[in-house]
């Protein structure tokens, strides 16, 4: 039998030798030819590694090598992976991230700048260089006048309809054609009730539109109110503007004869939270229309080929009005501590520039950011609808408290088609919680650009 | 003259109190010896123990003082910490996310916590049964625990499901109308309430093992006076199982006050319809990750480590007169 001498013994090595194992796990590879890389998500693996392909086929690549973690950025919603990276000295040198976060994770320094490598490696100015994405896109990674990385997808939100449903109805499909028409909030109330049908029960058993559910956020109908969150002029958080205001009313409006509760009731039975992607209400045919983007062509083209899901415009106010959309999307930026080599710059141009994009955007089903891609029509083809869409598109105000004005315009929405809040009290609520957080950034401006047109050269 | 002579003469010639004298405190020779003996084996239980007193002072003591400077700086978790004073707690007491998170957390605390008391209790006194298939009782009213909450999640989002779920058949059968618990900011709580009564198998166990510390002839002497089921449980079953109930007590208060899992995994991490399911955890977890306001979570942290430690003082306090320690005397 082990004795107690060897027993402590043992178990001692034991102890040093898995401390010593698991110090060692994640250390960082070094070398300026080694990139470490957190992918665009376990789902996406074959994008990352088309382009890392075509990238070691180039001169610049062949000795590359690129350590691929699937590490995916979580929207708004969790940057400890990140942090704890950075401050461990484990971090990626390449990080595929939802451009919305850019500027906050810029404003706690967790982002290096690209401008010194732009200078260093490239032959023309920043703003030359930078010009070869669309404009909202670097806006959107644009923190006190420095670049922080390279634009890579984006996308445009829209209304998605089952014809099916609406001819089922009497429809005037001509309505819906965005050739021909662009939908009014009368009209499409007006479809929405002709659409939704209970059962004996009272319960909703299909359904026509409301604007709370998907990319129904209170952002996509701001941009087509007028609502602005920052005024880059006096500095302030505007989250209290009548504009605001008109974007919960909305919600009230609509919830008044469709119940917040009815709906999610609705939802909940045929398109539960965290349901797998074929059990979406629109695949059921239960669902007429819903506001959504680009991402879902993919889907609708797998598991729902024969139905006729088609693109129009997102709901105007009146005949005539201008449409609107609002563009998010990712990037691949740099984070604090990476070893920035001319290897690195040469693998970021390369999966952010024409030549990654034009492999990776098709398979995506979102569009290009790269304007020479986009001209080039490197994507989908069902998503041509939001091609045009782009030159009038936005993204969302690029501002260091954006996780923080997604959280509570998103939890007033619900308040308010609930009825537990007025609009006013949802707006006044809202510029309470922002205001003094956005306080901490006095005199903080975006980017002159935003919010203007961007232009795409004609092919 | 030693202390321990002192000692001696004050025993023998004053009449004081006499110390109680150990071998340590012997002849000089003597006490070495045992002083030697004495160190080693304290080395030993500290070198057996000292993965405790690592993890204890790495994973909680360190990084309890640390959160609690933080709480007085504006952090990001990257950048230098400011220091802020005391603007983050004046901060907390002024943010209606707070205000409404602990709202929540108490609304739940308040209802889970006896509730769960009570499923636990009725869980131990099934589990106690004098039966043959007893184990078997046990295994079943226990399994549910094991299942992890968020699992349990998962499938109470499936159990509570307006039209298919088996709730709201259940209710159809007796004629009610389809509830819909997930889509109302009152109902998500009691859904996870309802569901926090899966896990009671955990204080069960701990009821059991005071249930079978309760000695059987005071049962035996109780039906001989002529108590009944109910009496013996009142009178006898309950008071020696109060030591037990303060435990669990304090933990399910404690539990109560940091639950958030379920409300994560239900609310996909929103926390809606409207806030209902916003607990005080899940917004402290927003504020840190979501937002980077480290120094602003620490300080809800330590405003929660404050409240957890008054209310198990408040409780220990109350429980002098509720809890009786004298099951062994019984």
């Amino acid at each position: 039998m082990i004795d107690r001498r060897r027993f402590l013994g043992g178990a001692g090595l034991a102890a040093a030798a898995t401390l010593g194992a698991t110090s060692c796990a994640r250390s960082r590879a070094t070398g300026d030819n080694v990139i470490r890389y957190w992918g665009m998500g376990a789902a996406d693996t074959d994008k990352d590694q088309a382009v890392l392909d075509a990238f070691k086929a180039t001169d610049a690549g062949k000795d590359v090598q690129v350590i691929i973690d699937q590490v995916p950025s979580s929207g708004a919603a969790d940057n400890s992976q990140i942090i704890t990276a950075v401050r461990g000295g484990t971090a990626p040198d390449l990080w595929w991230m939802d451009r919305f976060n850019a500027v906050q994770n810029a404003s706690i320094g967790l982002l290096e700048p690209i401008d010194g490598l732009i200078e260093e490696y490239e032959d023309v100015s920043v703003e030359e260089f930078k010009s070869q994405w669309i404009q909202f896109a670097v806006d959107e990674l644009t923190y006190d006048g420095q670049t922080y990385g390279l634009p890579t997808a984006t996308d445009a939100r829209g209304l998605l309809y089952n014809e099916n449903i609406l001819k089922d109805v009497g429809i005037d499909l001509d309505m819906f054609d965005p050739t021909q028409h662009v939908i009014t909030w009368d009209e499409l109330r007006e479809v929405a009730r002709q659409v939704t049908h209970e059962d004996s029960r009272g319960n909703y058993d299909r359904f026509g539109f409301v604007p709370w559910v998907d990319q129904g956020t209170p952002y996509t109908w701001a941009f087509g109110l007028g609502a602005e969150v920052y005024d880059n002029e006096t500095s302030k958080i505007t989250l209290d503007s009548p504009e605001w205001k008109a974007v919960f009313e909305l919600y009230a409006d609509w919830a008044e004869e469709f119940p917040y509760s009815k709906v999610d009731a609705f939802y909940a039975t045929y398109q539960p939270p965290n349901a797998p992607p074929t059990q979406n209400a629109l695949f059921s045919e239960r669902l007429a229309i819903t506001p959504t983007g680009p991402w879902q062509i993919q889907g609708n083209e797998k598991y729902a080929p024969d139905l006729p899901l088609k693109w129009t415009w997102l709901p105007v106010q009146k005949d005539g009005d201008p449409t609107y959309t609002w563009s998010g999307g990712q990037s691949l930026v740099i984070p604090k501590g990476a070893n920035m080599t001319k290897t690195l710059w040469e693998f970021l141009k390369f999966f952010a520039g024409y030549p990654g994009q034009s492999i990776y955007q098709p398979m995506l089903g979102n569009l290009p950011t790269n304007l020479q891609a986009i001209v080039e029509k490197k994507y989908n083809p069902g998503a041509e609808l939001f091609r045009e869409m782009l030159p009038n598109s936005t993204s969302r105000p690029p501002l260091p408290v954006g996780s923080a004005v997604w959280d509570t315009t998103d939890r007033a929405k619900s308040s308010v088609a609930l009825g537990s809040k007025t609009p006013q009290e949802a707006i006044e609520e809202n510029q309470a919680l922002i205001a003094p957080k956005m306080a901490l950034f006095p005199d903080f401006k975006m980017p002159e650009t935003y919010g203007k047109p961007s232009p795409i050269p004609e092919a | 003259m030693s202390a321990t002579d002192v000692d001696g003469a004050r025993a023998a010639g004053t009449g004081a109190p006499a110390r109680s004298t150990t071998p340590l405190a012997g002849a000089s020779g003597e006490k070495r010896r045992m002083s030697l003996t004495h160190k080693r084996n304290l080395r030993l239980g500290l070198l057996f123990i000292s993965p405790w007193i690592i993890g204890v002072a790495v994973f909680i003591v360190y990084p309890v003082t640390y959160s609690i400077g933080l709480s007085f700086t504006r952090y990001s978790g990257m950048a230098t910490p400011t220091w802020v004073g005391v603007q983050n707690y004046i901060t907390a007491f002024s943010d209606p996310l707070v205000a409404k998170a602990t709202g929540n957390t108490l609304f739940y605390a308040i209802i889970a916590v006896p509730l769960g008391l009570v499923v636990a209790l009725t869980l131990a006194i099934a589990m106690n049964q004098n039966v043959r298939e007893v184990a078997w009782y046990r295994t079943i009213f226990y399994a549910p625990s094991l299942i992890p909450a968020f699992a349990m999640s998962f499938i109470f989002i499936v159990f509570l499901n307006p039209q298919f779920g088996v709730f709201n058949q259940v209710i159809g059968l007796f004629g009610g109308s389809n509830v819909n618990l997930l889509g109302d900011p009152t109902g998500v709580k009691i859904a996870i309430i309802l569901m926090a009564q899966f896990g009671a198998g955990n204080a069960a166990l701990i009821f059991l093992a005071g249930l079978r510390n309760v000695p059987k002839t005071v049962y035996e002497a109780a039906r001989v006076d002529g108590a009944g089921p109910i009496r013996q449980f009142f009178s006898i079953t309950f008071p020696l199982l109060t030591p037990v109930l303060l435990f669990n007590l304090i933990t399910g208060v404690s539990g109560a006050l940091q639950v958030f899992t379920e409300a994560f995994v239900i609310t996909n991490g929103s926390g809606d319809p409207d806030g209902g399911a916003l607990f005080y955890m899940m917004y402290l977890y927003k504020t840190a990750f979501g937002f980077a306001e480290l120094g602003y979570a620490s300080a809800l942290a330590v405003l929660l480590f404050l409240t957890g430690l008054a209310l198990a003082l408040l409780i220990f306090w109350l429980s002098r007169r509720f809890v009786n320690y004298d099951v062994d005397a019984a």
